[in-house]
C-alpha cells in the first residue's frame, strides 16, 4: 500500500518535472530571444525619432513599447527563477520518493551461469584501447594536415593591398572609359553596380558637355582672370589661418528679403564644412548615409556646376560610421590649390579632383575611430594635401602628391583624437604646419613633415584650430588653456585660461588676438603679454570662426546673426545684424563677395 | 636464475613491496608538492576577488551578456565627487537627445536604472538603482565620452559568485579584469 | 628625511588623482545650497569565515565518512554527507572553489612563481589527496557535491560491459593532461569551464552546459557515477593514491564466501570477481607479450609528444594573446572598417605590434614544450593502460579495486556475512 502511493508519487513527480522542464527551456529562450529590453523595434523607433524630433505619436509609441518590454523582461525573469525553484521542490519529492520506493529492494541476482572471463574482457579492452588510442592519432593527424599552412590559399595580396585607385584624367573622352572599366574591375557583384554604373555615365555625359562648353573659358580663366585673383582655398582662407585679402566687401545683408544675396541654394546633402573659393568657383562638400559627394558652383550665377560622388572606392566601409547630430559625415572642409580640389569624409574616403570633376585619385585612409565623427580640413601646400588624421587607431599627419594621390610622407602621431584643422604658420621666412591636438601643439616642416618643435599645453577635446600672426602661433581649447608658442623654437611665450573657445578657432593679427566662446562672449588679447584687453558679451553661441578681412573681423553666431567688430586695439563692435538661417560654417571670402554655407543652404552675398 | 628468485618470492610478497614502495612514493609526492607551494600559499592578502579596472573598460558589453548570473554581477557604479551634475548627461541621455525630459525616447539606461534629482540650478544629482542596472555599461560609454566618467562599471562583490575562472574576465576585451586582493576589492573613484 | 618622503607619497598621490581625473571634461560644481555628497558604501562580504566553515566542513565530512566506511561499514552517514555536502558545497557555496578545479590553480602555482595561490584553494586541493592516502577515496564518497549529487538520484545499477568502462576511463587522464596543459600556459581554466553540474547548482548559466549536466545526471540513475569515473580528473588523481593508502576500504571483516551479490551492487563496477587463470599460454608467451608492450611504450609515447608537438600551433588558439594576435595579423593583412571590440581595445590603449608579437612567441615557445610533454603525458596513460591490461592475476576472492572505489559503502549492507 504504502509503496504504491510512493510509486505514485515519483510517477506524477516525473511526468510534472519533465513538462515543466519543457516549459521552463521555452520561456528560457522567450527571455533570450527578447534580450535586456534591447528589442529592436524600440531601438529602431528610437533613430526615427532622433531624426525626426517632436513627433508625438511616434514619442508615444516608443514609450509605450519601452514600459511593455520591460515589463516582459522582468515578468519572464521572475518566472524563470519561480520556476527553478519549483522545479527543484518536484525534483527532491522525486529523489525521495523514488528512493523509498526502492530503498527495500534489493536486486539479488541469480548466480551468473558463465564465470565472467577476465582475461576475455581484458582483451577486448586492449582492442578497444588501441582502437581509441589509433582513433585520436588519426583525428590529430588529419587535423595537423588540414591546418598545416601550406594547404591554406595563399592571400590573395595583390587586390587586398591595392587600396589606392588611381584614375589619370587626359581628357573628357578617354576619361569616361578607364573609371567605368575600374568599377567593374573594383567591385564585380556589388549589388550596386546597375545604379553606380548609371550615375556615373550620367555624370560623365553632363561632363562631356560640361567640358565641352567650359573648356575653353576654363583653360584661359587662368591668365585671363574675369574674376577676382583673391582666392579662399580651405577652411578659415588659404593657410586656414582666419586672414582675407578680399576688399569692398558688403556691409549688410539679409535672406529674408533678398538685400545684397546674389544668389541661395539649398544644400543637396548635409554637412558642417565651409565653402572654399576659387576663381569663378566655390567648392563644398556633402554627405549622408546614401553618398558622399564633392561639390563645385559657379560664383557667380549660383548655377551647380558639377558634382563628384566618393564612390567605390577600395577598403571603403560599407556602413557608415557612427557620427553625431552636430558633426556627421562631411564636416571637413575640402581644399584646393586652384588646379586641384580634394575633399575627405568621416568615411576615411579622401577624393582629388580636378577643377571640371574629373576624379584623379581616390583612397580610403582607414575608418578614423573618432566618437563624434572625424572632422579635421584639408589643407593644401605645394603639390602635397595634407591630412591630419588625429583618430583612434592610429593617429597620424600625411601629405600625398595632388596629382596621383601617392604619400609623400607620414608622421604618426601620438595625440588623442582630434577635430581641429592644420595650417600654415610664416615664421621667419619659412611655413610651418602647425596642428593642434591633445596633449600638444606641434609644428612641422610641410615639405618633409620633420618635427620642428612641440609644446605639450592642451587637455580633453581638442576643436579649435590654431592661428598665427608674426611668427607666433597660438591655439587654445576649451578647459584647457590658450597658449601663445615662439613658432622660431617652440617656446611658450604665455598662457591664459580666462576665456577658451570650444569649436570657434581664434585670430590673430600683429597686435590682437581674437577669440569666440561657444557660451557667446567674444575677446580680444594683447599678443604679446596675453593680457585680457576686451570682452563683448553677446548672449548667443559661437561655432563658426572669425575672419579678418578688410580691417573687420566677421563673425557668425549660431542663430545665424552677424557681427561685425573693428580689428584693430579698440575692438568695437560695429555693426550685428540677422541674417535669416543658422549657421555653423565659416564664411568664404573674396573681393565684393561672401559665400556663406548655413545648415541648409549655401548663398552668396555681393556687394553689388 | 632471476626468473627462479622472482619465482621463489611469491607474487604476494612482490606485491606488499610494490604496495609499501607505492605509498612512499604517494606519501612523498604529498610531502614534496606541499613543501612547494607553501611557500606560495597565501592567506587573506591573496589575490581573491575579480574586479573591472574602469581605466581600461571600453564599456563593449559583454559584462552584461556574459556572466553566469541570470543578471550580471556587473553593475554601474557612480563617483559622485566626480559628476558634473549637469543637467544634459551624457550617461542619462541619449546622444542627439532634443528634449530633457525623462520619455522613454530621451533616455539612455534600457532598464531606467539611472534617477536624477535636482539639486539646485544648474546642478542634477544621478542615482543608480542597483536592483535594475544589467551592467550593459551604455550609460558608462555615454558618460566617459561626454562626460567626467564618473559613471563606470564594478563587479558587485556581494552578487559575484568568484568562479575559478571568471567568465566575462575570459571574453573581456581590454584584459580590465584581473584577480585584486581583498584590501582593493573595488577599483573606486572616488 | 620624513619629511621628503611624505612630500613624494603626496606628489605621487596628486599624480594618482591626476590620472583618474583625466576625463574631468566639467569642473566640479560648487554648490550653493549647502548639498552635500552622498556616503557611497559598497558591501564587502567577510569571506574569511566562510572560508574557514568551508575548511572545517570538508575536514569533518570527510572524517565522519572515514570513520563510517573503515570502522563501521555502515552507508548511512554517507547519505547526510551527501546531502549536507550538495546543499552547503553545492547550491548554498555554489560550488566554488570545488578540489577538481583547484588542480589547475595548484599547476599554475607550481611553474608561474607570480601566481598567488590562495590557502583555502590550496586546502581543497590538498586535504582530499591526503585523505586519499590515508582512507581511500572518502572525498568522492559523498562529500564532493558533484559525486554526492549523482549518488542521490541514482536508483538502479546497470551495468555496462567492463571492456568499454575500461577504454573510457582514460578519458579522466586524457582530460586531466589537458586541464594541466592550458592551466600551466594560463589560457584557460577548462575544468572550471566546462563544468556540468556548476550550472545546476548556481541555477542558471550556460544552458549547453546545464542540458550536459541534466543529462549525466539522467544517466546517472541508471548508471552508477558517470561523472566520476568517464569524466573527473580530479577523481584520477585521488585513484593514484587511494590505489596504495594505509588503511582500506572492506567489505568485510568475515572471510568471504564468494556469494557475488557485492559485486552486482557496486555502482561503479569496482569489486572484482574471482579469476582463475584458464588461458592456455605459457609462462612466456605472457612474459613476451608484456616485454613486447614495454618496447612499445616508448614509442606511443615519443608519438604522443611528436604528434602534440606538431598540432600546438592549434591547441594555442584558445590562449587570449593568440587569439588577439590572429586578429591584428588579419587586420594588419586586410584592414578593416569596423573593427572588433578586442582590436579596438588593442588600438585603442596603444598596443604596440612589437609587444604582441613577443608576448605571442612566448607563449608559442611555452605551447610547444608543454603541448611535447602533454603528448608524451597521453602517450603514457595508453602504454600503461595496455600494459596494465595485460597482466595475468590469479584470485580466489572477491576484492576491491581500490583505484576506483569511491567507498560509497553500497556493498556492506549486501554482503551477508555483516549481518551475521
Amino acid at each position: 500500500m504504502k509503496k504504491a502511493i510512493l510509486r505514485n508519487i515519483a510517477i506524477v513527480s516525473a511526468i510534472f518535472i519533465v513538462t515543466f522542464s519543457i516549459m521552463l527551456i521555452t520561456n528560457y529562450f522567450q527571455v533570450r530571444g527578447t534580450t535586456p529590453l534591447q528589442a529592436e523595434v524600440v531601438e529602431t523607433l528610437k533613430e526615427l525619432n532622433d531624426q525626426q524630433a517632436g513627433n508625438p505619436a511616434l514619442q508615444e509609441q516608443i514609450r509605450q513599447l519601452d514600459l511593455l518590454a520591460r515589463k516582459a523582461y522582468f515578468v519572464r525573469m521572475d518566472h524563470l527563477m519561480t520556476g527553478v525553484y519549483i522545479l527543484l521542490g518536484m525534483l527532491a519529492v522525486f529523489i525521495i520518493s523514488a528512493r523509498f520506493y526502492f530503498a527495500h529492494e534489493k536486486e539479488i541476482p541469480g548466480k551468473e551461469i558463465d564465470p565472467i572471463d577476465e582475461w576475455a574482457i581484458k582483451t577486448q579492452a586492449r582492442k578497444y584501447v588501441v582502437w581509441a588510442a589509433v582513433g585520436l592519432a588519426a583525428i590529430a593527424l588529419i587535423m595537423v594536415v588540414m591546418t598545416s599552412p601550406y594547404l591554406q590559399k595563399p592571400p590573395s595580396g595583390e587586390e587586398n593591398k591595392e587600396t589606392e585607385m588611381i584614375v589619370q584624367a587626359v581628357d573628357a573622352d578617354e576619361q569616361a572609359m578607364p573609371q567605368e572599366a575600374v568599377t567593374e574591375e573594383a567591385i564585380p557583384d556589388a549589388p550596386t553596380e546597375e545604379e553606380e554604373k548609371e550615375f556615373i555615365t550620367e555624370d560623365t555625359t553632363s561632363q562631356d558637355i560640361e567640358a565641352e562648353a567650359v573648356e575653353a573659358p576654363a583653360v584661359e580663366a587662368a591668365p585671363q582672370p574675369v574674376v577676382s585673383k583673391v582666392t579662399h582655398h580651405a577652411f578659415r582662407g588659404n593657410q586656414s589661418n582666419g586672414i582675407s585679402s578680399a576688399k569692398g566687401l558688403p556691409a549688410r545683408w539679409d535672406l529674408s528679403n533678398g538685400t545684397h544675396i546674389a544668389w541661395r541654394q539649398e544644400v543637396p546633402r548635409r554637412g558642417y564644412n565651409s565653402p572654399v573659393i576659387s576663381g569663378n568657383r566655390v567648392f563644398f562638400s556633402g554627405a549622408d548615409e546614401e553618398a558622399r559627394e564633392l561639390y563645385c558652383y559657379d560664383l557667380t550665377t549660383g548655377e551647380k556646376l558639377w558634382t563628384l560622388t566618393a564612390a567605390n572606392i577600395p577598403g571603403s566601409p560599407a556602413q557608415m560610421p557612427q557620427t553625431t547630430e552636430d558633426t556627421g559625415l562631411a564636416a571637413s572642409t575640402v581644399a584646393t590649390n586652384g588646379n586641384q580640389v580634394c575633399a575627405i569624409f568621416a568615411t576615411g574616403d579622401i577624393i582629388c579632383a580636378d577643377m571640371e570633376g574629373r576624379q584623379l585619385w581616390a583612397k580610403n585612409l582607414g575608418v578614423p575611430d573618432n566618437h563624434y565623427g572625424y572632422a579635421s580640413s584639408l589643407l593644401i601646400f605645394g603639390q602635397t594635401v595634407i591630412v591630419q588624421y588625429d583618430n583612434r587607431n592610429t593617429p597620424k599627419v600625411m601629405a600625398f602628391d595632388l596629382a596621383t594621390g601617392a604619400e609623400r610622407w607620414s608622421k604618426s602621431r601620438t595625440e588623442k583624437v582630434t577635430w581641429s584643422s592644420p595650417i600654415i604658420a610664416s615664421v621667419g621666412n619659412a611655413s610651418q604646419l602647425v596642428l593642434m591636438g591633445n596633449p600638444a601643439i606641434t609644428g612641422y616642416n610641410p615639405q618633409t613633415g620633420e618635427q620642428l618643435w612641440r609644446v605639450e599645453c592642451l587637455s580633453g577635446e581638442v576643436g579649435s584650430s590654431a592661428c598665427s600672426a608674426n611668427g607666433i602661433i597660438f591655439g587654445a581649447s576649451e578647459y584647457s588653456k590658450l597658449v601663445a608658442i615662439n613658432g622660431a623654437d617652440g617656446s611658450l611665450l604665455w598662457e591664459s585660461v580666462e576665456y577658451l573657445p570650444e569649436v570657434s578657432s581664434p585670430v590673430a593679427t600683429k597686435d590682437n588676438l581674437y577669440l569666440a566662446t561657444s557660451y557667446g562672449v567674444v575677446v580680444s588679447f594683447d599678443t604679446q603679454t596675453g593680457e585680457l584687453r576686451k570682452e563683448h558679451e553677446l548672449n548667443t553661441e559661437f561655432y563658426s570662426s572669425p575672419v579678418i578681412a578688410e580691417g573687420k573681423i566677421y563673425l557668425f553666431s549660431n542663430d545665424g546673426k552677424m557681427h561685425i567688430f573693428a580689428a584693430n586695439d579698440e575692438f568695437n563692435l560695429i555693426d550685428s545684424f540677422e541674417t535669416g538661417e543658422r549657421t555653423f560654417a565659416t564664411p568664404a571670402f573674396t573681393d565684393g563677395k561672401i559665400v556663406v554655407r548655413t545648415e541648409k543652404s549655401i548663398y552668396c552675398v555681393s556687394a553689388n | 636464475m632471476k626468473q627462479k628468485n622472482e619465482h621463489k618470492n611469491s607474487p604476494i610478497a612482490r606485491r606488499r613491496f610494490l604496495r609499501l614502495f607505492g605509498s612512499a612514493v604517494a606519501g612523498g609526492s604529498i610531502l614534496a608538492v606541499t613543501g612547494g607551494l607553501i611557500g606560495k600559499a597565501r592567506g587573506e592578502e591573496a589575490s581573491l576577488y575579480w574586479q573591472i579596472d574602469p581605466q581600461k573598460c571600453t564599456q563593449c558589453g559583454r559584462c552584461e551578456t556574459h556572466c553566469v548570473l541570470p543578471i550580471s554581477a556587473v553593475k554601474c557604479i557612480h563617483a559622485n565627487k566626480v559628476c558634473g551634475y549637469c543637467d544634459l548627461c551624457g550617461g542619462y541621455y541619449r546622444s542627439n537627445v532634443k528634449e530633457l525630459n525623462t520619455a522613454a525616447e530621451n533616455l539612455m539606461c534600457p532598464t531606467g536604472a539611472i534617477t536624477r534629482k535636482y539639486v539646485e540650478d544648474p546642478y542634477f544629482e544621478y542615482t543608480i538603482n542597483e536592483d535594475l542596472c544589467n551592467g550593459c555599461g551604455k550609460c558608462v560609454k555615454g558618460c566617459s565620452s561626454f562626460g567626467n566618467g564618473s559613471l563606470y562599471l564594478q563587479i558587485k562583490r556581494d552578487l559575484c559568485t568568484d568562479c575559478n575562472e571568471c567568465k566575462i574576465a575570459t571574453v573581456c576585451a581590454s584584459n580590465a579584469i584581473t584577480r585584486v586582493p581583498l584590501s582593493v576589492a573595488y577599483k573606486l573613484k572616488d | 628625511m620624513k619629511n621628503c618622503r611624505k612630500i613624494g607619497l603626496l606628489s605621487s598621490l596628486l599624480m594618482a588623482v591626476g590620472m583618474a581625473f583625466a576625463q574631468n571634461r566639467f569642473p566640479k560644481p560648487d554648490f550653493e545650497s549647502g548639498y552635500q555628497y552622498p556616503d557611497m558604501t559598497y558591501p564587502i562580504p567577510d569571506e574569511t569565515l566562510w572560508t574557514a566553515l568551508d575548511i572545517f566542513l570538508l575536514i569533518a565530512l570527510m572524517s565522519f565518512v572515514a570513520w563510517a566506511v573503515i570502522r563501521k561499514r555502515t552507508r548511512k552517514p554517507i547519505i547526510w554527507v551527501s546531502i549536507i555536502s550538495v546543499a552547503y558545497f553545492g547550491f548554498f557555496r555554489s560550488g566554488c572553489v570545488c578540489s577538481i578545479g583547484s588542480i589547475q590553480n595548484v599547476a599554475l602555482a607550481l611553474v608561474d612563481n607570480s601566481y598567488v595561490l590562495p590557502i583555502s584553494v590550496f586546502l581543497f586541493f590538498m586535504l582530499p589527496v591526503v585523505f586519499a592516502f590515508l582512507f581511500g577515496r572518502v572525498f568522492c564518497a559523498g562529500v564532493c557535491p558533484f559525486g554526492a549529487l549523482q549518488e542521490l538520484v541514482n536508483l538502479k545499477n546497470y551495468r555496462l560491459p567492463k571492456a568499454v568502462t575500461t577504454a573510457l576511463g582514460m578519458i579522466p587522464w586524457i582530460y586531466l593532461v589537458f586541464a594541466l596543459l592550458y592551466a600551466i600556459t594560463r589560457s584557460s581554466f577548462i575544468i572550471c569551464r566546462f563544468d556540468p553540474f556548476i550550472g545546476i547548482f548556481r541555477l542558471g548559466g550556460d544552458i549547453g552546459l546545464i542540458l550536459f549536466g541534466v543529462l549525466l545526471l539522467i544517466t546517472s540513475v541508471f548508471i552508477g557515477r558517470p561523472f566520476c569515473r568517464f569524466l573527473c580528473p580530479y577523481g584520477a588523481l585521488l585513484s593514484l593514491f587511494s590505489r596504495v593508502s594505509i588503511w582500506k576500504v572492506e567489505i568485510t571483516q568475515k572471510p568471504c564466501i564468494n556469494c557475488e551479490l557485492c559485486h552486482h551492487a557496486c555502482p561503479v563496477d569496482a569489486i572484482r570477481a574471482p579469476y582463475d587463470n584458464k588461458v592456455k599460454e605459457t609462462r612466456l608467451e605472457g612474459v613476451k607479450r608484456i616485454m613486447h608492450y614495454c618496447i612499445v611504450l616508448p614509442l606511443i609515447i615519443v608519438a604522443g609528444a611528436f604528434l602534440m608537438q606538431s598540432f600546438s600551433g592549434q591547441l594555442s588558439r584558445v590562449h587570449k594573446e593568440v587569439k588577439l594576435y590572429d586578429m591584428v595579423m588579419q587586420h594588419e593583412a586586410d584592414p578593416q572598417d569596423i573593427l572588433s571590440v578586442e582590436l579596438e581595445a588593442f588600438y585603442g590603449q596603444g598596443g604596440t605590434l612589437e609587444e604582441l608579437t613577443e608576448a605571442y612567441n612566448a607563449v608559442q615557445a611555452d605551447f610547444r614544450l608543454y603541448a611535447a610533454i602533454a603528448g608524451a603525458l597521453i602517450g603514457l596513460v595508453i602504454g600503461l593502460t595496455l600494459i596494465s591490461l595485460s597482466l595475468k592475476r590469479t584470485r580466489t576472492l572477491y576484492e576491491i579495486d581500490h583505484a576506483a572505489c569511491v567507498a560509497c559503502g553500497k556493498c556492506f549492507s549486501y554482503c551477508p556475512q555483516n549481518k551475521i
